[in-house]
């Protein structure tokens, strides 16, 4: 059955229940919330019913080739932060690590437990009209949203048996177990912690519904303390107990005042220090932004190559880098046929449609 | 066990207290449209004076309505249940995802009772029916005595003051007292929850008394000191 043929089968049944499965999630309080006009408001995720089918040969194929993928980007990871191999080596130019907002000077040396830098990582598909999937970018610093197609997949089993009866779909309801043997094998020494912003974070449903799942203790920075290079958890006995991993929800420049935004009030100080001690594994590790921003995605089928001596099995979307005399002559000459997007950038700012451009802009 | 922050303590703690709030005050309220059936239409007027409450209401009806679903005002159900959500939301990982589903139910039920002309009765029912639900939930996935024992704690504290502001019967306080003193015991010693020697005394005291209830002044301000530093 083809892949247009699958859509269609799965979609008949999961329109007529789309109600149902609204009100299982209204049930179960699968909430996101939102900033408008200063006020944080809380919203029900509301279910689109329409699939995107992923055939189980397409599936096998992209497994394979995303494990590579981040592979390498976690070599590239440890090589930038320590001999900077790549980068002697002539394979990326040195404007495209230093000059990034991402590379941060403080995770110099660091090494995270097990050399594994991306832990999660949310790599962004398309799929062209051929049926070609190509990478479109790489989120490696604290990519979210994995909570909700599971409890979803949760939900549409009570509200829509025969979608599942009459079809083999893959379950993705292990995910769970998968994230914490993923933790527990970089885990430095008792207690797993998430650590979240609060209640009034827009994913405070992520953060909370997956340490339910991993058993973790989600936590906010009041609670944790370093003590000679350990981190702590503060219990409400006026002990402290070891916390040996750390998935955190919070952005780099906030998670540790001494080390990056002085101002920050969300972070726990000291706490590179614990990391750069090794009693403490980070999830995903700081100073990862290095290696997901657009100027770095051109160069990672390279990174393939060059780290683990294979052929990449994904491809990038056609990428020009206009850095490089030949990619900007002809980006100049085609301006109109491509999306441009600032290296510096991400989750969807910075990016314009050349086809939108005005005559004079695109002169 | 033991892996409990003072915030989430805090958390537990005033969870089961708002439980428990939101329980007494809509069996309260069901009592008390009972009584109006054949009683004085003011009755409602010993309820608020039970609270030391004035009585902004002016008739029956409003009260009922107010004190069932008016989420400013801080006496209804409608208020307690959202301070049940406020602290249950960020007790996920200990409550589960479960015993949640449950609260957002007895939450949509009640904002589906507000608008009712009739059969409002059968309406509190189903809504303790869902509430239930969320106490057996917890009973059943709270698997930290440690952590179930601050929230027995908040409910049996809370109850008790009701309890004693209701003047409900010494049958009826008798075994909370009792349940709330096993749970005290499986608090450790130097945290927020550890008991106040003499204020405890205090409450075992009038547990060897008749009629308990005649010292209500006393339990309440026991209750309430009840976790005051030594």
């Amino acid at each position: 059955m083809s892949a247009a043929q699958e859509t269609t089968a799965i979609h008949t049944d999961l329109i007529a229940n789309t109600e149902e499965i609204n009100q299982l999630l209204r049930r179960y309080g699968v909430k996101f919330g939102i900033y408008k006009n200063g006020t944080f408001r809380e919203q029900f995720f509301p279910f689109d019913p329409i699939q995107r089918v992923i055939t189980h040969d397409d599936f096998q194929q992209l497994e394979v080739g995303l494990k590579q993928r981040v592979d390498a980007l976690n070599l590239f990871l440890y090589d930038i932060y320590h001999e900077k191999k790549i980068v002697k080596d002539g394979i990326v130019s040195e404007d495209f690590i230093y000059l990034s907002g991402g590379y941060l000077p403080q995770c110099e040396g660091i090494t995270s437990s097990h050399q594994i830098y991306s832990h999660i990582s949310g790599i962004d598909l398309v799929q062209a009209k051929d049926e070609t999937w190509y990478i479109l970018e790489d989120n490696l610093r604290i990519p979210s949203g994995a909570s909700y197609p599971l409890i979803v997949r949760e939900l549409t089993r009570i509200a829509s048996p025969r979608t599942f009866s009459e079809n083999t779909v893959l379950d993705n309801r292990n995910y769970a177990k998968l994230l914490k043997n993923t933790i527990e094998h970089v885990n430095c020494g008792s207690i797993m912690a998430i650590l979240a912003p609060g209640h009034y974070n827009a994913a405070y449903f992520e953060h909370s519904y997956l340490a339910e799942l991993t058993n973790a203790v989600l936590v906010q920075n009041n609670e944790l303390f370093v003590e000679d290079n350990v981190l702590y958890y503060r219990t409400y006995s006026g002990g402290k107990k070891r916390v040996g991993i750390l998935y955190r929800h919070i952005s780099d420049e906030y998670m540790d005042p001494l080390a990056f935004e002085s101002s920050s009030l969300i972070g726990v100080p000291n706490i590179m220090e614990a990391c750069r001690a090794g009693n403490v594994a980070l999830i995903n590790a700081p100073g990862n932004g290095s290696a997901d921003d657009k100027g770095i995605y051109y160069f990672v089928p390279k990174m393939i190559r060059y780290y683990l001596g294979q052929k990449p099995l994904l491809q990038n979307a056609p990428t020009y880098l206009p850095f490089y005399e030949e990619d900007r002559r002809y980006v100049m000459d085609h301006l109109k046929d491509f999306v441009i997007k600032d290296v510096a950038e991400a989750g969807g700012y910075g990016v314009l449609l050349g086809r939108d451009l005005s005559q004079e802009k695109l002169a | 066990m033991g892996t409990i922050s003072l915030e989430h303590g805090d958390r537990l703690f005033w969870l089961g207290r708002y439980i428990e709030r939101s329980f007494t005050t809509l069996k309260a309220i069901q009592s008390h449209f009972d009584q109006a059936l054949d009683d004085d239409p003011l009755l409602y007027q010993k309820y608020l004076t039970a609270f030391g409450l004035a009585d902004t209401y002016g008739n029956r009806d409003t009260f009922l309505k107010r004190f069932l679903f008016e989420k400013e005002n801080q006496n209804s159900v409608a208020f307690s249940l959202r301070c049940v959500y406020d602290n249950g939301i960020v007790l996920r990982e200990d409550i589960s995802t479960e015993s949640l589903s449950y609260l957002q139910l007895t939450m949509d039920e009640l904002e589906r009772s507000k608008d009712l002309e009739k059969g409002l009765r059968l309406k509190l029912l189903a809504l303790e029916d869902t509430l239930y639900g969320f106490r057996g939930c917890l009973e059943d996935h709270v698997y930290d005595l440690e952590k179930k024992a601050l929230i027995d704690c908040g409910q049996f504290i809370e109850r008790l003051d009701l309890y004693f502001r209701l003047r409900y019967s010494d049958e009826a306080v008798l075994p909370e007292l009792k349940r709330l003193l096993e749970r005290l015991r499986m608090i450790p010693k130097h945290t927020p929850y550890q008991y106040n020697t003499a204020h405890l005394s205090t409450l075992v005291e009038l547990m060897g008394e008749t009629n308990i209830t005649s010292y209500a002044g006393t339990a309440i301000t026991s209750l309430s000191c009840l976790f005051e530093p030594v």
